[in-house]
Protein backbone atom coordinates (compact mmCIF):
# COMPACT_ATOMS: atom_id res chain seq x y z
CA UNK A 1 0.00 0.00 0.00
CA UNK A 2 2.65 2.45 1.07
CA UNK A 3 4.91 1.37 -1.77
CA UNK A 4 2.12 1.87 -4.30
CA UNK A 5 1.28 5.35 -3.04
CA UNK A 6 4.95 6.37 -3.15
CA UNK A 7 5.23 5.09 -6.73
CA UNK A 8 2.08 6.99 -7.67
CA UNK A 9 3.46 10.17 -6.12
CA UNK A 10 6.75 9.80 -7.99
CA UNK A 11 4.94 9.29 -11.30
CA UNK A 12 2.76 12.32 -10.57
CA UNK A 13 5.88 14.43 -10.01
CA UNK A 14 7.86 12.97 -12.92
CA UNK A 15 5.20 13.39 -15.62
CA UNK A 16 5.02 17.23 -15.50
CA UNK A 17 8.81 17.37 -15.31
CA UNK A 18 9.20 15.12 -18.35
CA UNK A 19 6.57 17.13 -20.22
CA UNK A 20 8.53 20.29 -19.49
CA UNK A 21 11.80 18.63 -20.58
CA UNK A 22 10.18 17.69 -23.90
CA UNK A 23 9.33 21.35 -24.50
CA UNK A 24 12.94 22.52 -24.06
CA UNK A 25 15.10 23.33 -27.08
CA UNK A 26 16.91 20.26 -28.45
CA UNK A 27 19.92 19.13 -26.45
CA UNK A 28 23.22 20.45 -27.86
CA UNK A 29 21.64 23.18 -29.97
CA UNK A 30 23.60 26.42 -30.24
CA UNK A 31 20.41 28.43 -30.89
CA UNK A 32 19.04 28.26 -27.34
CA UNK A 33 18.30 31.53 -25.52
CA UNK A 34 20.66 30.41 -22.76
CA UNK A 35 23.52 30.42 -25.28
CA UNK A 36 22.83 33.38 -27.53
CA UNK A 37 22.61 36.29 -25.09
CA UNK A 38 24.89 36.70 -22.09
CA UNK A 39 27.27 33.83 -22.65
CA UNK A 40 27.91 34.91 -26.23
CA UNK A 41 29.29 38.18 -24.96
CA UNK A 42 31.31 36.42 -22.26
CA UNK A 43 32.82 34.11 -24.87
CA UNK A 44 33.67 36.93 -27.26
CA UNK A 45 35.12 39.44 -24.83
CA UNK A 46 35.72 37.57 -21.58
CA UNK A 47 39.40 36.83 -22.20
CA UNK A 48 40.28 40.51 -22.81
CA UNK A 49 37.78 41.99 -20.38
CA UNK A 50 38.03 39.80 -17.32
CA UNK A 51 41.68 38.78 -17.24
CA UNK A 52 41.57 34.98 -17.58
CA UNK A 53 41.58 32.75 -20.64
CA UNK A 54 39.31 30.25 -18.90
CA UNK A 55 35.88 31.83 -19.28
CA UNK A 56 34.44 29.78 -16.41
CA UNK A 57 37.02 31.38 -14.11
CA UNK A 58 36.09 34.78 -15.54
CA UNK A 59 32.42 34.20 -14.76
CA UNK A 60 33.09 32.90 -11.26
CA UNK A 61 35.63 35.47 -10.08
CA UNK A 62 34.94 38.54 -12.17
CA UNK A 63 31.48 38.80 -13.73
CA UNK A 64 29.80 37.08 -10.80
CA UNK A 65 32.43 37.83 -8.17
CA UNK A 66 29.87 38.95 -5.61
CA UNK A 67 28.18 35.56 -5.85
CA UNK A 68 31.45 33.75 -5.22
CA UNK A 69 32.28 36.14 -2.39
CA UNK A 70 29.06 35.04 -0.70
CA UNK A 71 29.81 31.42 -1.51
CA UNK A 72 33.21 31.37 0.21
CA UNK A 73 31.45 32.89 3.20
CA UNK A 74 28.99 29.98 3.05
CA UNK A 75 31.73 27.35 3.24
CA UNK A 76 33.42 29.22 6.07
CA UNK A 77 30.06 29.40 7.87
CA UNK A 78 29.63 25.66 7.36
CA UNK A 79 32.89 24.86 9.15
CA UNK A 80 31.87 27.21 11.98
CA UNK A 81 28.46 25.52 12.19
CA UNK A 82 29.96 22.02 12.22
CA UNK A 83 32.28 23.10 15.03
CA UNK A 84 29.35 24.58 16.95
CA UNK A 85 27.28 21.41 16.55
CA UNK A 86 30.00 18.87 17.28
CA UNK A 87 32.46 20.50 19.65
CA UNK A 88 30.00 21.86 22.22
CA UNK A 89 29.58 18.93 24.53
CA UNK A 90 27.00 18.60 27.28
CA UNK A 91 28.62 15.68 29.00
CA UNK A 92 32.25 14.98 29.67
CA UNK A 93 33.39 12.41 27.21
CA UNK A 94 35.77 9.76 28.34
CA UNK A 95 38.70 9.65 26.00
CA UNK A 96 38.34 6.54 23.90
CA UNK A 97 41.16 4.43 22.65
CA UNK A 98 41.54 4.79 18.93
CA UNK A 99 41.09 1.56 17.08
CA UNK A 100 44.59 0.46 16.19
CA UNK A 101 44.17 -1.74 13.16
CA UNK A 102 47.61 -1.93 11.57
CA UNK A 103 47.74 -0.28 8.15
CA UNK A 104 48.80 -2.41 5.22
CA UNK A 105 52.41 -1.66 4.17
CA UNK A 106 51.32 -1.52 0.53
CA UNK A 107 48.86 1.26 1.35
CA UNK A 108 51.47 3.10 3.42
CA UNK A 109 54.01 2.92 0.60
CA UNK A 110 51.54 4.10 -2.04
CA UNK A 111 50.29 7.03 0.03
CA UNK A 112 53.81 8.09 1.00
CA UNK A 113 54.96 7.93 -2.61
CA UNK A 114 51.94 9.65 -4.09
CA UNK A 115 51.52 12.42 -1.49
CA UNK A 116 54.04 14.89 -2.99
CA UNK A 117 52.59 14.40 -6.45
CA UNK A 118 49.03 14.87 -5.22
CA UNK A 119 50.10 18.09 -3.50
CA UNK A 120 51.87 19.26 -6.65
CA UNK A 121 48.83 18.48 -8.79
CA UNK A 122 46.54 20.33 -6.38
CA UNK A 123 48.76 23.42 -6.52
CA UNK A 124 48.95 23.18 -10.31
CA UNK A 125 45.17 23.06 -10.56
CA UNK A 126 44.90 26.11 -8.28
CA UNK A 127 47.58 28.21 -9.97
CA UNK A 128 46.58 27.41 -13.55
CA UNK A 129 42.86 27.85 -12.98
CA UNK A 130 42.82 30.92 -15.20
CA UNK A 131 44.54 29.16 -18.13
CA UNK A 132 43.27 25.59 -17.98
CA UNK A 133 40.40 23.64 -16.44
CA UNK A 134 40.61 24.00 -12.69
CA UNK A 135 40.64 26.73 -10.10
CA UNK A 136 40.60 27.35 -6.40
CA UNK A 137 37.70 25.10 -5.41
CA UNK A 138 38.89 22.13 -7.47
CA UNK A 139 42.52 22.38 -6.35
CA UNK A 140 41.48 22.98 -2.76
CA UNK A 141 39.42 19.79 -2.84
CA UNK A 142 42.48 17.86 -4.06
CA UNK A 143 44.61 19.29 -1.24
CA UNK A 144 41.86 18.57 1.30
CA UNK A 145 41.58 15.00 0.01
CA UNK A 146 45.35 14.60 0.45
CA UNK A 147 45.11 15.67 4.10
CA UNK A 148 42.13 13.33 4.65
CA UNK A 149 43.94 10.38 3.06
CA UNK A 150 46.95 11.10 5.25
CA UNK A 151 44.73 11.18 8.33
CA UNK A 152 43.28 7.78 7.50
CA UNK A 153 46.51 6.05 6.45
CA UNK A 154 49.40 7.80 8.19
CA UNK A 155 47.47 8.72 11.33
CA UNK A 156 46.13 12.03 12.66
CA UNK A 157 49.46 13.10 14.14
CA UNK A 158 51.16 13.25 10.74
CA UNK A 159 48.17 14.91 9.11
CA UNK A 160 47.80 17.54 11.84
CA UNK A 161 51.37 18.64 11.15
CA UNK A 162 50.39 19.47 7.55
CA UNK A 163 48.08 22.21 8.85
CA UNK A 164 49.80 23.72 11.92
CA UNK A 165 47.37 24.33 14.77
CA UNK A 166 48.18 28.05 15.36
CA UNK A 167 47.57 28.87 11.69
CA UNK A 168 44.43 26.73 11.39
CA UNK A 169 41.75 29.35 12.15
CA UNK A 170 43.39 31.78 9.73
CA UNK A 171 43.68 29.15 7.01
CA UNK A 172 40.01 28.18 7.48
CA UNK A 173 39.06 31.81 6.98
CA UNK A 174 41.57 32.27 4.12
CA UNK A 175 38.97 32.24 1.34
CA UNK A 176 36.69 35.06 2.61
CA UNK A 177 39.69 37.02 3.90
CA UNK A 178 41.58 37.04 0.58
CA UNK A 179 38.35 37.71 -1.28
CA UNK A 180 37.56 40.78 0.80
CA UNK A 181 41.19 41.96 0.69
CA UNK A 182 41.37 41.68 -3.11
CA UNK A 183 37.91 43.24 -3.38
CA UNK A 184 39.08 46.23 -1.34
CA UNK A 185 42.27 46.44 -3.40
CA UNK A 186 40.03 46.60 -6.47
CA UNK A 187 38.07 49.37 -4.76
CA UNK A 188 41.29 51.32 -4.26
CA UNK A 189 42.55 50.76 -7.82
CA UNK A 190 39.41 51.00 -9.95
CA UNK A 191 36.83 52.57 -7.66
CA UNK A 192 34.58 49.49 -7.58
CA UNK A 193 34.52 46.71 -5.01
CA UNK A 194 35.98 43.62 -6.76
CA UNK A 195 36.90 45.78 -9.75
CA UNK A 196 39.69 44.18 -11.76
CA UNK A 197 41.88 46.41 -13.91
CA UNK A 198 41.75 45.34 -17.56
CA UNK A 199 43.27 46.39 -20.85
CA UNK A 200 46.72 45.87 -22.32
CA UNK A 201 48.65 47.92 -19.79
CA UNK A 202 47.00 46.89 -16.53
CA UNK A 203 45.59 43.51 -17.53
CA UNK A 204 48.35 41.65 -15.67
CA UNK A 205 47.24 43.27 -12.39
CA UNK A 206 43.74 41.89 -12.94
CA UNK A 207 45.14 38.43 -13.67
CA UNK A 208 47.36 38.62 -10.59
CA UNK A 209 44.33 39.48 -8.45
CA UNK A 210 42.46 36.50 -9.90
CA UNK A 211 45.39 34.19 -9.06
CA UNK A 212 45.59 35.56 -5.49
CA UNK A 213 41.87 34.87 -5.00
CA UNK A 214 42.31 31.37 -6.44
CA UNK A 215 45.13 30.63 -3.98
CA UNK A 216 43.03 31.94 -1.09
CA UNK A 217 40.03 29.82 -2.12
CA UNK A 218 42.24 26.75 -2.64
CA UNK A 219 44.03 26.95 0.70
CA UNK A 220 40.86 27.91 2.56
CA UNK A 221 38.72 25.26 0.87
CA UNK A 222 41.27 22.50 1.46
CA UNK A 223 41.68 23.41 5.12
CA UNK A 224 37.91 23.52 5.61
CA UNK A 225 37.48 20.05 4.04
CA UNK A 226 40.18 18.63 6.29
CA UNK A 227 38.86 20.38 9.42
CA UNK A 228 35.31 19.11 8.90
CA UNK A 229 36.69 15.61 8.44
CA UNK A 230 38.77 15.85 11.61
CA UNK A 231 35.83 17.06 13.68
CA UNK A 232 33.65 14.19 12.46
CA UNK A 233 36.46 11.68 12.78
CA UNK A 234 36.89 12.44 16.49
CA UNK A 235 33.37 11.10 17.03
CA UNK A 236 34.31 7.49 16.48
CA UNK B 1 6.22 14.18 -26.87
CA UNK B 2 8.10 10.88 -26.85
CA UNK B 3 10.13 11.98 -29.86
CA UNK B 4 11.01 15.30 -28.22
CA UNK B 5 12.00 13.42 -25.08
CA UNK B 6 14.25 11.18 -27.13
CA UNK B 7 16.24 14.18 -28.45
CA UNK B 8 16.34 15.54 -24.89
CA UNK B 9 17.36 12.22 -23.40
CA UNK B 10 19.95 13.87 -21.14
CA UNK B 11 17.27 16.00 -19.53
CA UNK B 12 14.93 13.02 -19.15
CA UNK B 13 17.75 11.09 -17.45
CA UNK B 14 18.08 13.83 -14.86
CA UNK B 15 14.33 13.56 -14.15
CA UNK B 16 14.76 9.83 -13.55
CA UNK B 17 17.71 10.50 -11.24
CA UNK B 18 15.66 13.12 -9.40
CA UNK B 19 12.85 10.60 -8.88
CA UNK B 20 15.31 8.01 -7.54
CA UNK B 21 16.57 10.57 -5.03
CA UNK B 22 13.02 11.50 -3.99
CA UNK B 23 12.19 7.81 -3.57
CA UNK B 24 15.14 7.45 -1.19
CA UNK B 25 14.08 10.51 0.81
CA UNK B 26 10.50 9.23 1.20
CA UNK B 27 11.02 5.53 1.83
CA UNK B 28 14.33 5.20 3.67
CA UNK B 29 14.15 5.15 7.42
CA UNK B 30 17.80 5.86 8.17
CA UNK B 31 18.61 9.57 8.36
CA UNK B 32 21.92 9.19 6.53
CA UNK B 33 20.20 7.30 3.70
CA UNK B 34 17.51 9.97 3.54
CA UNK B 35 20.19 12.57 3.19
CA UNK B 36 21.94 10.54 0.50
CA UNK B 37 18.65 10.67 -1.38
CA UNK B 38 18.70 14.47 -1.08
CA UNK B 39 22.24 14.46 -2.46
CA UNK B 40 21.11 12.35 -5.42
CA UNK B 41 18.36 14.92 -6.10
CA UNK B 42 20.96 17.71 -5.97
CA UNK B 43 23.15 15.79 -8.40
CA UNK B 44 20.20 15.40 -10.78
CA UNK B 45 19.62 19.15 -10.81
CA UNK B 46 23.34 19.80 -11.36
CA UNK B 47 23.49 17.31 -14.23
CA UNK B 48 20.41 18.90 -15.80
CA UNK B 49 21.78 22.44 -15.68
CA UNK B 50 25.23 21.42 -16.97
CA UNK B 51 23.53 19.49 -19.80
CA UNK B 52 21.66 22.68 -20.70
CA UNK B 53 25.00 24.30 -21.52
CA UNK B 54 26.24 21.60 -23.87
CA UNK B 55 26.71 22.69 -27.48
CA UNK B 56 27.06 20.10 -30.23
CA UNK B 57 30.78 19.76 -31.03
CA UNK B 58 31.67 22.53 -28.58
CA UNK B 59 35.09 22.84 -26.94
CA UNK B 60 35.79 23.81 -23.35
CA UNK B 61 35.40 27.61 -23.05
CA UNK B 62 39.14 28.30 -22.71
CA UNK B 63 40.51 31.00 -25.02
CA UNK B 64 43.96 29.64 -25.78
CA UNK B 65 45.92 30.49 -28.90
CA UNK B 66 44.43 27.65 -30.94
CA UNK B 67 40.89 27.80 -29.55
CA UNK B 68 38.12 27.89 -32.10
CA UNK B 69 34.34 28.14 -31.76
CA UNK B 70 31.91 26.68 -30.98
CA UNK B 71 32.44 26.66 -27.24
CA UNK B 72 30.17 25.17 -24.61
CA UNK B 73 28.20 27.59 -22.48
CA UNK B 74 30.37 28.73 -19.53
CA UNK B 75 27.55 30.10 -17.37
CA UNK B 76 25.90 26.80 -16.33
CA UNK B 77 29.31 25.40 -15.44
CA UNK B 78 30.13 28.39 -13.27
CA UNK B 79 26.71 28.31 -11.58
CA UNK B 80 26.99 24.60 -10.85
CA UNK B 81 30.48 25.02 -9.41
CA UNK B 82 28.88 27.41 -6.93
CA UNK B 83 26.04 24.96 -6.37
CA UNK B 84 28.35 22.03 -5.67
CA UNK B 85 30.27 23.99 -3.05
CA UNK B 86 27.05 25.00 -1.29
CA UNK B 87 25.85 21.37 -1.49
CA UNK B 88 29.08 20.25 0.21
CA UNK B 89 28.52 22.81 2.97
CA UNK B 90 24.94 21.70 3.61
CA UNK B 91 26.03 18.04 3.55
CA UNK B 92 28.68 18.73 6.17
CA UNK B 93 26.19 20.49 8.44
CA UNK B 94 23.52 17.80 7.97
CA UNK B 95 25.94 14.97 8.73
CA UNK B 96 27.17 16.70 11.87
CA UNK B 97 23.56 17.23 12.97
CA UNK B 98 22.97 13.50 12.43
CA UNK B 99 26.05 12.71 14.53
CA UNK B 100 24.66 14.97 17.24
CA UNK B 101 21.24 13.26 17.08
CA UNK B 102 22.94 9.89 17.42
CA UNK B 103 24.95 11.08 20.40
CA UNK B 104 21.84 12.38 22.18
CA UNK B 105 19.42 9.55 21.40
CA UNK B 106 21.48 6.54 20.34
CA UNK B 107 19.62 6.04 17.08
CA UNK B 108 19.30 7.57 13.62
CA UNK B 109 16.24 5.60 12.52
CA UNK B 110 13.40 8.00 11.81
CA UNK B 111 10.61 5.81 13.25
CA UNK B 112 12.49 5.13 16.51
CA UNK B 113 13.12 8.86 16.86
CA UNK B 114 9.41 9.53 16.36
CA UNK B 115 8.47 7.07 19.10
CA UNK B 116 10.93 8.71 21.47
CA UNK B 117 8.96 11.95 21.79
Amino acid sequence: MKRASVAALLVLIAIPLLAAMAELPPHGSSETPAYTHVSERYLQRGAQEAGAENIVTDVILNYRGFDTNGEVTVIFTSVVAVAAILLLRDEERTSQERSSTPVSPVLLFIVRTMAPFIALFGMYVILFGHLSPGGGFQGGTILGALVIVSTVVLGPDVAHRMVPAPARPWLQAAAPLTFVTVGLAGLAVTGHYLGFPSGDEWGWVGTLMLVVIEIGIGVGGGTIMASIFWMMEEER
Amino acid sequence: MIEALWTNLDYAASVVLFSIGLYCVITRNNLIKKFMGLNIMETAVFAFIVALGVVEGGDAPIMGADASPPFTNPIPQALILTGIVVAVSTTAIALSLIIRVYRQTGTIEADELREME
